[in-house]
């Protein structure tokens, strides 16, 4: 077998593989509910791990509070109380977005704030830069009158 | 002007670095628990001996000491001497009461753990799936919460309990409201 066969043969497996993939996806059928538990499980901090959401952590403690928020929905509860409900257990820890309340608005406001900072900054340093091209052309008319005084001063001395 | 954008960004520097330096120390297990000053929430569940179940309510009037802990876990282990020093200690008490909360595990294993360890003799939920533990804002293991005779929860330990938290932590809390 040579190596060009070989090559094929991984390329044609490779396509197999590909479209293969999203067939095993298909095959499975939501729970309707599902929709409302994974929308407030991505929000939440999964409580033991620093960044992951509950929805996405593989830890003991996640999948519990996954179940937790399945028999919630599954009662009918609405979806910002059981919000509300890891909130009130957890605080303000849980959210992985934080609420805009207390001090948290410094941390939706900082960036922009400093982004203003930034422009400030920008501009008086722009000003700067564009004084010192002005001052040449002021200098100038003096330079002028310097180098005709000394031009009448010289001629001055010049006996014709 | 140019001295003063130095200070600035110089102050803007040192303020970051700050901050990350308090950071740096903190312990990103103890979260401050928003349910400390709050009613704890009631349960009535499974008790590990299998007895009838066990209510918080039935508590009320008495400073209740909530303990949640595991066979799987290692540092209830360490933990475990004073848990049964203090469960001595209290005996005698009308006024102060201990549970525990034995979540996520297996009754085999907190059998097996309180057969090692010595059975503090009071009185332990059992929780397999963490209802209880969930609906209580716990992290890990183990966690302690003290409540008070109206079921206000007065405050929350993380980490093993030590000798001498029952004098220096408890007590001070017990004494401000009898």
């Amino acid at each position: 077998m040579n190596i060009k066969k070989i090559y094929l043969t991984l390329m044609v497996m490779c396509f197999i593989g590909v479209w293969s993939v999203p067939g095993i996806a298909v095959d499975q059928i939501e729970d309707p509910t599902e929709d409302s538990v994974r929308n407030i499980a991505k929000a939440l901090r999964c409580a033991v791990c620093q960044n992951q959401s509950v929805y996405e952590s593989n830890s003991d403690l996640a999948k519990d509070m996954l179940a937790v928020i399945r028999t919630k929905v599954a009662a009918g509860e609405k979806e910002a109380a059981i919000r509300d409900y890891f909130f009130q257990r957890y605080g303000d820890y849980v959210y992985l977005e934080p609420t805009v309340r207390g001090g948290n608005w410094l941390l939706w406001a900082g960036p922009f704030i400093a982004l203003l900072i930034g422009a400030i900054a920008l501009l008086s340093a722009l000003k700067k830069w564009r004084q010192p091209e002005s001052q040449p052309s002021e200098s100038l008319p003096s330079d002028k009158n310097a180098f005709q005084d000394r031009l009448k001063n010289e001629l001055e001395k010049v006996d014709v | 002007m140019k001295n003063l954008w130095k200070v600035v960004l110089l102050s803007v520097v040192v303020i970051i670095l700050g901050l990350f330096a308090l950071g740096l120390g903190n312990d990103p297990r103890n979260i401050p628990s928003p349910l400390v000053g709050r009613p704890a929430s009631p349960f009535t569940a499974p008790a590990l001996d299998e007895g009838p179940p066990i209510t918080l309510e039935s508590f009320r009037g008495r400073w209740v000491l909530v303990n949640f802990w595991g066979s799987w876990c290692g540092s209830c282990v360490r933990e475990h001497a004073y848990l049964m020093e203090l469960a001595r200690m209290t005996a005698g008490r009308d006024d102060f009461i201990m549970i525990g909360v034995d979540f996520k595990d297996t009754r085999e294993g907190a059998r097996q753990f309180l057969a090692n360890l010595g059975d503090p003799g009071y009185r332990q939920v059992f929780d397999p799936e963490q209802k209880v533990a969930i609906d209580w804002g716990v992290y890990g293991a183990p966690e302690t919460y003290l409540v008070d005779p109206a079921g206000i929860i007065r405050h929350k330990h993380v980490g093993p309990l030590y000798p001498g938290w029952f004098e220096q932590v408890a007590l001070p809390l017990m004494g401000k409201k009898p």
